[in-house]
């Protein structure tokens, strides 16, 4: 009986002495562990918008608006922090060498306003299909896509005109050729249906004429 | 005597999960008990059925907040178990180190709320304090202190940075002196032994019979246990024994899941030491038609999983069996005989698990005398501080 009341004593002294174990957390900031896994932060310059995080994120985090009515076309990358569980499903989705949207150590995610205060997002330029104007992907995934396949890229004119626009480079006479033949929609960059429709189709159209008129 | 029923629950007074006991008392003594479980319908089984193999495993993990790696460690083996593949050996080092971290803050989690019932609140914050020690390791190795996001089938997510495994060791060297103490203040303690000793029994003849698991059953004799029966992970590389003992009360069932700490401890180390090199990850592209059966043994007994796969990438059946379920009717051999103070810890002895088990049914709830959360815990601790009393003057 006397043995575990001095050990009980030699703590309670113990916990006088000593400060409290529990961090004063308000007045003086926490650091979490080097490998903490905190909010995922998309990083603006390495993103594609490829929306490889959407697909893979399991709380349907991570989501997309294409806005292609005002100004330059644009995709909306959001990601709502509210609904986020840090587990780097997204992280190690990415196409961009993991780079794209990565974890980060920021833990403290209180807001005030739902509506206004609960998602992150970053603006990524599209590029819209020259026919039909439908959207075809993030620029910069494009010219991810060009520079991976390396000369490969050619025999896609949606690919390297995206590659060749962008270096400034236009060669006027591959440009008149197609346009000879009244066939310079080949040379424009376009969505994968009106691509397919001006591959396939024959007849001659007329500049202006819709995709796919002269098919039926 | 008139027999009276008490009613305990539909949501647990003390330990704040949804069950309901119905206490049939006479006078003090309690001398029937019905258990009724399925008052919180969660759709987790139809929701993993609607996400795909890798998304399912978050789903998984988020059943249970304390073993939130039990679930997925089950979930993957189930998965594997469908093409079937083995999972690379250093994978299986890292599940295992996750697995032994998650049953040492489990079992600590435990006492630190058997210490708050009977009224002893230092045990209570000192194991919780403890426990932070233990979290911190985990979010040292995982990133997280809670949902730990490690697994996925055909392997895990993250490595182990060598550069971490230090501080991890000297975190968990760390608690062991203070595990030390806890052990001898426990076994030392007469009014523990007094307040515990003889109640809440389940001899072996009931373990079987009730399909006891886990602690539950290893205090009874029963040597029942999926890391020595059916290895898998890293169990049987390793040294390691399973704690057994014979008498199944209440004392029994703490002295298991106290010498288990150790163990674990002993084996969360030896991983973390003997790391072995290589993949970490079968990169699985596809599951093929099938089904599969996946078994852990989380801190509460043994976790099942079922999977069958159409071919898809989502689980067309998913079926989980959590540790609880089994354990819970043994309440209907423990607390008849037993008094109403005695009630609290003994109902708290097999560690239930509510939102492992409450995923099922919707019941609706009969309106009867209700014990409330104080009453519970002032009766206990009245005993305990009677039985001190009547100690002290011996």
């Amino acid at each position: 009986m006397k043995l575990p009341k001095l050990r009980e004593l030699l703590e309670a002294v113990n916990s006088l002495v000593h400060r409290p174990y529990t961090s004063r957390f308000p007045f003086e900031p926490h650091t979490p562990y080097p490998s903490f896994r905190g909010q995922p932060k998309y990083d603006p310059d390495r993103c594609l918008g490829c929306l490889a995080c959407e697909e893979v994120c399991p709380t349907e985090a991570i989501a997309h608006r294409d806005l292609t009515d005002d100004g330059t076309p644009r995709r909306v990358m959001i990601h709502y922090t509210d609904t986020c569980i840090f587990c780097g499903s997204c992280e190690a989705a990415c196409i961009a060498d993991h780079q794209g949207i990565r974890l980060s150590a920021d833990w403290e995610l209180s807001f005030f306003d739902r509506a206004k205060e609960s998602f992150e997002t970053i603006d990524k330029e599209l590029a819209i299909c020259e026919i039909c104007g439908s959207v075809i992907a993030c620029r910069d995934h494009l010219r991810w896509i060009a520079e991976r396949l390396g000369e490969l890229a050619f025999s896609s004119p949606t690919l390297y005109q995206t590659r060749l626009r962008e270096l400034g480079i236009i060669d006027p006479i591959l440009l008149e050729a197609a346009r000879s033949f009244g066939r310079e929609d080949r040379m424009k960059i376009l969505c994968a249906r009106c691509r397919r429709q001006t591959t396939l189709t024959t007849a001659a159209w007329p500049q202006g004429q819709e995709a796919g008129q002269g098919l039926t | 005597m008139p027999k009276s029923v008490i009613s305990i629950g539909p949501y647990h007074p003390l330990q704040e999960e949804p069950e309901h006991f119905q206490l049939t008392v006479e006078g003090e003594k309690v001398v029937d008990i019905e258990v009724s479980v399925g008052y919180n319908h969660r759709g987790i089984e139809k929701l993993s059925e609607r996400r795909s193999f890798d998304q399912a495993t978050f789903v998984i993990e988020r059943i249970c907040g304390i073993c939130s790696t039990s679930h997925p460690f089950a979930y993957t083996q189930a998965v594997e178990d469908i093409i079937p593949v083995e999972v690379p050996e250093r994978a299986k080092y890292i599940r295992t180190i996750i697995a032994e971290g998650e049953r040492i803050h489990s079992h600590l989690l435990w006492f630190g709320l058997a210490g708050h019932f009977l009224g002893y609140n230092t045990v209570y914050m000192w194991m919780w304090r403890l426990r932070e020690e233990i979290l911190d390791v985990m979010e040292i190795l995982s990133g997280n202190r809670q949902n730990y996001a490690m697994f996925k089938p055909g392997g895990v997510r993250r490595d182990i940075k060598p550069e971490d495994i230090p501080l991890a060791i000297k975190k968990i060297d760390s608690i062991l002196p203070t595990v030390d103490r806890l052990k001898k203040a426990i076994l030392d303690d007469p009014v523990l032994h007094a307040r515990l000793k003889g109640i809440g029994t389940l001899t072996k003849e009931e373990a079987i019979a009730y399909c006891a698991l886990g602690p539950t059953s290893r205090a009874s004799g029963v040597a029942r246990d999926v890391r020595k029966d059916a290895p898998y992970g890293a169990y049987d590389r390793l040294d390691w024994n399973m704690i057994v003992t014979a008498n199944g009360d209440v004392w029994d069932k703490a002295v298991v899941r106290l010498l288990e700490l150790y163990e674990s401890i002993k084996i969360m180390k030896h991983c973390l030491l003997n790391l072995p090199g290589g993949e970490i990850d079968l990169n699985l592209k596809s599951i093929p038609p099938g089904e599969g059966i996946g078994a852990h043994e989380a801190p509460r007994g043994e976790t099942f999983h079922y999977v069958r796969s159409d071919g898809t990438n989502r689980p067309a059946r998913h079926k989980v069996r959590a540790p609880t379920f089994m354990n819970l009717p043994t309440l209907k051999a423990t607390v008849p005989g037993s008094s109403i103070a005695d009630a609290a810890i003994i109902l708290a002895a097999i560690d239930p698990c509510y939102c492992c088990t409450e995923r099922m049914a919707v019941r609706s709830a009969d309106g009867r005398k209700l014990y409330s959360g104080e009453e519970l815990l002032r009766l206990s601790r009245e005993k305990t501080s009677r039985i001190q009393k009547e100690l002290g003057k011996r």
